[in-house]
Formats: C-alpha cells, sequence, structure tokens
C-alpha cells in the first residue's frame, strides 16, 4: 500500500490522473459534437452516420493519449512533483479549519487515487473481454450441429453474391437464441435450433444476408477494436453512449444491405420480428429484458426517409466537427504549439486497425478453400486469362485472394467509379439464366449452350427446331430436303474477336436435351450418320469440292449410296482398295489417343501413300522423304516429332521442334495441302493437356465456318475442301480449362485450280515458311 | 433411470447429439451420425456408443419395437438450455460476451410492449399481403 500511495505522486501517475479527469470534460464534448452532427445528419444513409459515430469513437482514445501527451509533456520538471498535488500543509491560513484551499488540496490529492482504481477497472473490462471471447469461441463447437448441405450452398451463393471470398460456416446451435456471427478469419453464423426449419427460405436468406453483411463489412474485426475503447475509457458514459450509437448504426448499415439486395424492406422488417416473436416463445433462465431497439429498427425500415439525404449536411457536420475539435485544443491546458505536433497521433488508431486487418501470419499460406476454388472452376472458368489464372493460384492467403477477385471485376466494370458493376452483375445473370434453362445431366454452364450463353451473352436470334423432323436445307448446306435430330442455331449479329454473323449450331442427338455444339452443318441430319463417316472420314482427304457439294446436295440415302459407288467407279477399283489399305495401314500403325488416320503421319500417308524413304532420327523423331509427288513436285521431306514421347508424332517443320512449347500467344496457323482443293489446317494449340474449343472461320466466295473441341492433340487438324478462290482464313482456339482466348490469327490464301495454293502474308508473317511441303 | 429433475449435465459430445436430435425429432443412429459427420469426421460407433451412454444417464429415450433403435431426446431444448444457462448461455447472452458478437437480433430479448409493438406490426404487415 505505501508502494501504491508512493507510486501514485510520481509524475507517470499524476499526468495520468490528470488526463483521466481531463477526458470527462473531453468525452463529454466529442459525444455532444457526435449528438448535434447526428442531429443535423438525420435523414442520412446509416453508413455515413455509422462512419461518423466511429470516427467519433477514435477520437476518444486518441484525445485521451494526446492529452496525456501534453500533460507529461508540461510537468514541472524542476519540483519532480506538481503543485496541484500536494497536499498543501498549513499554509499561514487561520488554524481553527481548513481553508477552502486546503479543502480543493485535499480533494486533488485523493483524485490521485482514481489512477488505481482506473487500472483496476480497465483490467477488470480486459480480463472479462477475454473470458467472453474464450466462451464465445467455445459456441462453435459446442452444441452446434450442421445443416443440411443445400442450406451451406445457398449460404454460398449468397457469399458470392456479396463477392465474401472466405468462407463462411453456417451451423444450427442449441445455445443461441438469436441468429449470430462469430470469428473474424473463419467466420461462422450460428442460427438457433429450428430457425431453418420454421421460416421460409426467403426469410432465412434475410437473416443470413444480415450476418454476410457484417462479415463483409469487417464488423467484427470493429467491434473487438469498439470493445477495447470501451475498457479502456470504462468510466466515462459518454464513451459507452457514442459506443451504442456505434452498434444501432452498425445494424442499420446491415439492415440497409440486406434490403438492398432483397428489396423488400417490408418483408425483412416482418422477419426480424418473428424471429423476436419466436425467441420470446422460449423460456429463459433470468435474463433481465432490457430491452432491445428492434422496434426502431423496424419502424426504420418501414419508413421511406432512408437514403435520402440533404448535400448540406454533410458540409454542416463537418464545420460543426472543425469548432469542437478547435475548441478542445484551446481548451487544452497546454501550450498550443505543442498540440500540432502531437495531434498526429490521433491517426494511431485507424493505423493500428488496418494493421489487424491484414491477416495474422498463421493464415498465409491458407490452402485454397473450396469457394475459391469454386469462383476459380465455375463461377468465372470462361472468362478468366491465363495469366489471370495463374496469377490466382499462386496467391496464398485469402485476403489476398478476395483482393484479387475484387480487382478482377473492377478490370472489367464498364462503368469505374460507380457502385454498380455491371459487368460482374450481367455474367452472374447469365449463369442464372443457362442454369435455369440448360440444366440437364449437368449443369446449365456446363452445357455447350450454356457456355456459349455466358461467353456471349443472348444470341440475337435463336432458330429453334427442337421437335427435329423435316428439314428444309439452305442453299450453303448443300439444298434439298432431309429429316433431322433436334436443334437450335443461334445468331450473333457481331462477336468481338470473331466476326459478323456467326451462326451456332446445337444439336440434340440423343433427345435428352444435351444439345451439343456441332462444328459441322450436317451433324443434325438425321439419316446421314454412315454417309456423314464416309464423307468426313472414308473419303475426306480425296473428295474434290463439286464432288462434296453435290454429295451434299441429295436428300435419300438410296442417292447417296449411288453417289459413292460412282465415285469409286470414276476412279476405279484398285484405287479403292489401296484407299482403304492406307487407311486400314494407318489404323493400325499410327493410332493414339485418336484413330490413325486422323494423326498426321495418318493424313499424309492416307494421301500420298506410303513414303520412299524412312529415317527415324531418335526415338522421338522420323522423317519421311516422298521423291515425287503428282502435282507438286519433287523432293519432299516431312519430320514428325513425337514431343511427349506419347507415340504422338506432329508434323514439325524442323526436326525435334518442340511443338509443346510453343506458346498460345504465338499460336499460328500452318496449312498444309491435301489431295485436290481439299486444305488441311493445322492450329498448333500448345499443349495437349487442356482442352480446347477451335473456331474456324474462311471467307471468301462463301463463308464457312468449322467449330470443335479438342483435347489430348497438341495441333489440331481439319480438312476442308475449298473450292477455288481467295480466302482470308482465321482461328480462334479458347482455352476450355483456363478461358485463356488465343487472338484470332489471320492469313490469306489463294486456291488455285490444282493442288498448289498461293500463301499469303498474315500479320507480316510468311505463312509459306511454316509449311511442310515447300 | 435418474430422476427427471437429477439428468446430469450433458458434455460437450453428448450436446452435440442431443442437439442434432432435437433438429431431427426421433432418429436412428444412422442419421444422428450423417448429420454429425457432415461437420467433423465422426466414426459411427463413436456415436452409437455415446447414444448408448446417453440412454443410460436417461438423456435420451431408446425406443426399440423396430430393428432400428430409434432415439430421441429426453427433455425439450428449452429445458436443458434452462439447466445450461447457469454455465454457458447465460454468461454469453446476459453477460459481455453479448458484445462480442454480431447479430440480427440485439443481444437482449425485447420488452412485452415491444413484443405487443411488434405483433401489431406484424399483423398490419400480413393484411397489407393480402
Amino acid at each position: 500500500m505505501n508502494h501504491l500511495a508512493a507510486w501514485i505522486r510520481t509524475p507517470m501517475a499524476q499526468s495520468l490522473g490528470w488526463t483521466l479527469v481531463h477526458f470527462v470534460w473531453e468525452g463529454a464534448v466529442l459525444a455532444a459534437a457526435l449528438w448535434a452532427m447526428l442531429r443535423i445528419l438525420r435523414a442520412a444513409p446509416a453508413r455515413r452516420r455509422y462512419a461518423l459515430a466511429c470516427l467519433i469513437l477514435a477520437a476518444m482514445p486518441a484525445a485521451f493519449a494526446i492529452t496525456l501527451a501534453v500533460i507529461w509533456a508540461l510537468r514541472p520538471v524542476a519540483a519532480g512533483v506538481p503543485v496541484h498535488w500536494v497536499a498543501a500543509p498549513l499554509d499561514g491560513g487561520p488554524i481553527t479549519g481548513p481553508s477552502p484551499r486546503f479543502m480543493w488540496a485535499m480533494i486533488l490529492d485523493r483524485l490521485a487515487w482514481a489512477v488505481p482504481v482506473w487500472g483496476v477497472g480497465v483490467a477488470f473490462f480486459y480480463a472479462r473481454g477475454l473470458a467472453s471471447w474464450a466462451q464465445v469461441r467455445r459456441l462453435r463447437h459446442r452444441g452446434v450441429c450442421a445443416p443440411s448441405r443445400e442450406w451451406q450452398a445457398r449460404l454460398d451463393r449468397l457469399c458470392t453474391r456479396l463477392r465474401i471470398a472466405r468462407p463462411v460456416a453456417l451451423l444450427e446451435s442449441c445455445l443461441t437464441d438469436a441468429p449470430v456471427l462469430i470469428g473474424y478469419f473463419r467466420p461462422v453464423i450460428l442460427l438457433p435450433l429450428g430457425c431453418l426449419a420454421g421460416l421460409s427460405v426467403a426469410q432465412v436468406e434475410c437473416i443470413l444476408l444480415h450476418e454476410l453483411a457484417h462479415v463483409m463489412r469487417q464488423d467484427y474485426l470493429v467491434n473487438v477494436v469498439q470493445s477495447l475503447v470501451e475498457g479502456l475509457l470504462f468510466y466515462h458514459p459518454a464513451v459507452w453512449w457514442v459506443s451504442r450509437v456505434v452498434r444501432a448504426e452498425r445494424e442499420n448499415c446491415c439492415d440497409d444491405r440486406v434490403v438492398e439486395t432483397m428489396g423488400d424492406a417490408r418483408a425483412y422488417a416482418a422477419t426480424l420480428a418473428v424471429l423476436e416473436q419466436r425467441r420470446a416463445l422460449a423460456p429463459e433462465a433470468a435474463l433481465a429484458a432490457t430491452g432491445g431497439d428492434l422496434m426502431k429498427r423496424i419502424r426504420r425500415l418501414t419508413t421511406e426517409s432512408r437514403g435520402a439525404q440533404t448535400s448540406v449536411a454533410p458540409a454542416a457536420s463537418a464545420a460543426v466537427l472543425l469548432v469542437i475539435f478547435a475548441a478542445a485544443l484551446t481548451a487544452l491546458p497546454a501550450k498550443l504549439p505543442n498540440v500540432k505536433r502531437a495531434y498526429r497521433p490521433a491517426a494511431a488508431p485507424v493505423a493500428m486497425a488496418v494493421a489487424a486487418a491484414t491477416p495474422a501470419p498463421q493464415q498465409s499460406a491458407a490452402p485454397m478453400s473450396t469457394s475459391y476454388e469454386k469462383w476459380l472452376r465455375e463461377d468465372v472458368v470462361y472468362i478468366i486469362t491465363e495469366q489471370e489464372r495463374a496469377a490466382f493460384v499462386a496467391l496464398t492467403s485469402d485476403a489476398e485472394r478476395d483482393n484479387f477477385i475484387e480487382q478482377f471485376w473492377q478490370r472489367r466494370d464498364p462503368t469505374p467509379g460507380t457502385p454498380e458493376n455491371e459487368f460482374r452483375d450481367e455474367h452472374y445473370r447469365r449463369i442464372a439464366y443457362v442454369n435455369e434453362h440448360f440444366a440437364g445431366s449437368v449443369a446449365g454452364w456446363k452445357t455447350d449452350r450454356g457456355r456459349t450463353y455466358i461467353v456471349y451473352g443472348p444470341p440475337d436470334e435463336i432458330d429453334d427446331h427442337s421437335s427435329g423432323g423435316s428439314y428444309e436445307r439452305p442453299p450453303e448446306e448443300g439444298g434439298g430436303k432431309t429429316s433431322t435430330y433436334p436443334f437450335q442455331q443461334w445468331r450473333y449479329r457481331y462477336i468481338e474477336g470473331i466476326g459478323t454473323n456467326i451462326i451456332i449450331e446445337f444439336v440434340d442427338h440423343d433427345g435428352s436435351g444435351d444439345y451439343r455444339m456441332t462444328k459441322d452443318p450436317h451433324e443434325k441430319e438425321k439419316a446421314s450418320t454412315p454417309y456423314r463417316k464416309w464423307l468426313n472420314e472414308d473419303a475426306a482427304f480425296i473428295i474434290t469440292e463439286a464432288e462434296r457439294a453435290a454429295f451434299l446436295k441429295l436428300s435419300s440415302d438410296e442417292e447417296r449410296k449411288q453417289f459413292i459407288e460412282s465415285f469409286w467407279q470414276r476412279r476405279g477399283e484398285p484405287f479403292r482398295e489401296e484407299h482403304y489399305r492406307r487407311i486400314a495401314y494407318a489404323n493400325e500403325h499410327f493410332s493414339t489417343g485418336i484413330p490413325g488416320w486422323k494423326t498426321d503421319r495418318g493424313s499424309v500417308y492416307v494421301t500420298y501413300g506410303p513414303p520412299d524413304a524412312i529415317e527415324n532420327g531418335d526415338s522421338r523423331t522420323t522423317r519421311w522423304t516422298y521423291r515425287w509427288i503428282e502435282g507438286k513436285g519433287s523432293d519432299f521431306t516431312l519430320v514428325f516429332t513425337d514431343s511427349d514421347g506419347r507415340g504422338e508424332f506432329r508434323l514439325t517443320n524442323e526436326p525435334g521442334e518442340p511443338q509443346e512449347n510453343v506458346p498460345p500467344e504465338d499460336a499460328k496457323l500452318s496449312l498444309r495441302f491435301g489431295a485436290h482443293s481439299v486444305v488441311t489446317v493445322l492450329v498448333p494449340l500448345g499443349s495437349s493437356q487442356d482442352h480446347f474449343h477451335v473456331y474456324l472461320e474462311i471467307t471468301g466466295n462463301r463463308k464457312i465456318v468449322f467449330e470443335s473441341e479438342v483435347s489430348g492433340q497438341a495441333v489440331f487438324t481439319k480438312s476442308i475442301p475449298l473450292p477455288v478462290g481467295q480466302y482470308r482464313l482465321a482461328a480462334t482456339v479458347k482455352d476450355l480449362d483456363s478461358g485463356a482466348i488465343i487472338r484470332p490469327s489471320e492469313l490469306s490464301l489463294d486456291v488455285v485450280n490444282g493442288p498448289r495454293p498461293a500463301w499469303g502474308k498474315a500479320s507480316g508473317r510468311e505463312y509459306g515458311a511454316s509449311s511442310p511441303l515447300r | 433411470m435418474p430422476k427427471a429433475n437429477q439428468l446430469p449435465r450433458p458434455t460437450d459430445a453428448e450436446l452435440e447429439i442431443l442437439t442434432v436430435l432435437w433438429g431431427l425429432g426421433p432418429s436412428t443412429v444412422r442419421d444422428v451420425h450423417e448429420t454429425i459427420a457432415r461437420r467433423k469426421p465422426t466414426q459411427y460407433t463413436t456415436v452409437l456408443k455415446t447414444l448408448q451412454i446417453m440412454a443410460e444417464k436417461g438423456l435420451v429415450e431408446r425406443d426399440e419395437k423396430q430393428r432400428a433403435h430409434i432415439y430421441s431426446a429426453a427433455r425439450p431444448r428449452e429445458w436443458t438450455q434452462q439447466q445450461l444457462a447457469g454455465d454457458l448461455l447465460q454468461r454469453a447472452f446476459g453477460g459481455s460476451a453479448a458484445s462480442l458478437m454480431l447479430g440480427a437480433l440485439a443481444a437482449h430479448r425485447a420488452s412485452p410492449e415491444e413484443l405487443a409493438e411488434l405483433r401489431k406490426f406484424l399483423e398490419e404487415y400480413e393484411k397489407g399481403k393480402s
């Protein structure tokens, strides 16, 4: 006790004591300022009022710290002990009774004991806070059970909508009687048992949205800081009042958020009322019904004044704030020159809050949680670029991922600066639309139509033949009549990066509603399957354009059969035999993941026959030499490389050229010439690991569009019969796994009479050089 | 069988099972296990053993009429809550812990007057809707 009595007379304790005394009026002034400003800002949005209350609450410990610093700096150094605090001994006054001055000194002396009392109080509040925190933590594990998966899924969807990337868990608890949110790094929403069963889905979603709004606004963290301030300045009622205002406005902010998202303020208010009523029905052990302010919130929600605001108000409140601060500063028992410098630390609490908001060390290297995975693999899979994807995967903490997602959408926001992000909203609308309309055995967003819709938006026109049946072929498909599977044609007037008047066809081959995108306009034709195979496989490399066109005009299988017979008759039986032998040979020797005739070596073999010489450089390279090719000239060497050792030999220009290492950005078209006027297009894809969607557009006398999905191939190969003429060829490749779009390369090409094309230039690059057949 | 008012206070593991039973109503061990396993990996036999112990303590009742025994909580949730209130609930909600949680409702319950006002509001709302 003696130690303590001695300590309270040290300059430190004395300064602290005076600070406590001064804070009595400082706190009152700050609270009064808040009160006045809130009256001016009565109609302001809750978030502005909340920000103001937070500012005042932060100003309180700041004022305390500044006062302490100033008093400490001004302590009478010589005496060591401030004069005021000395219980003045008899100072020559009358001995008959204590003088008023002596009384004052006595009071001040007693006041010095306020410091230890205050210290005990702070310790008490902090200890209690710590104990409460431990209890609240237990609520995560005690008396809880997980709700059904749909609820967690609903919560995840809401998270996505609010752009909350942190995983939020949902649990039912038998120990809470109101929905609560606990935890900052791993937030958990606890709902009272029976809440999910007793309320409608929309009502529960309102409640969840409210809690998620807390998560989004980092309220939990602010609340902890707020509790620390309360504990430090517990002795001042103004602090508690301001803190209560902060809490009330915080709930209002979240209420506003719910209403913004859900739209119906009255329904939400009713939900809160129902919840409170349900709570009242449950018996409860001796809790004082001190009365919340729910009715106030309900009134606020159901009256119209929310959000209305005059433009004068912020200026007025700022003015009031300025005046108050100026008054407070001059009133300080200090020389003002010190004040300006000392005032800077006022920013400290803010800085502290920011520092706390950055993830704690143990959060770093957090594995990607399911909600982020989902974001990457579902939400944005078709629109994220390769670079963005790589960057996102490399992130190590959830805070970084949150930030990344925020930035991701911001980059695409057509109107940056406005709170709305039209791009994001439209994207999620599309996802919702396709999931609703195109879902079948797989989720709507995974279907071909879903993907197309998400990437390119609603088509300008849909030609719906979902009942299939008879179909008048347009002239470009060969004319005539045929019968088809159910199919849809989507027409886009313009797609950026691809072109104008794009028609995409989807065919439902098995009537399951699962429409697949087709590359071939004849895939929808029912009767043609074996004949289509003949056209696109058997005779793919040898049929002339004129023959092909004639074949496509046929409308009955009988006619097609006759056509095929005469096709072979024109070429003679030995030709036919040799041709099928080549196909069989190719299928036997060159098949890997794909049929042998389709491989690079297979297509060369089928078209040109066995090479005159085969030279195996090493196990990965083989050179084929043809001494003479009809119509092309003499001495051709073709180099095939098996770049990944899986037996898939690709046609490469130079021996050992690593096809796999071609970066997708450099993807270029190389053209190879087939027999007659069949042009084979090779599109290097850069990787045989991924799935690609290849879109080829050839424009000239007529326009031909091919689309195909490719996987397990490093080069996309397509043989296209072309009549004589001039063409431009453009290819767009999309990596379906990463969403990266390889920018279209264009080149022009002349198909002249005979097999030799004239190579044109595209983007300043000589494509002739990349042709293996010179 | 202990008297109803002398039921032992449930342990954490028992409380979790009670929570599931209150939520689902009378359930088989399999149902209970499935629900608990959603939150954390748990062995079926652990749940079974705990339920058997709880039945002995009188915390749950066992219906053996069917092949799969049906368990139900012996006391309603509110009863147990009251029993636990001195331990956790009151401290959590009456004490300062309330200020550490964020919720759509205030930490304290509404007064009877407020409840009356709420009821009036709800009635008006229902009327306005129909």
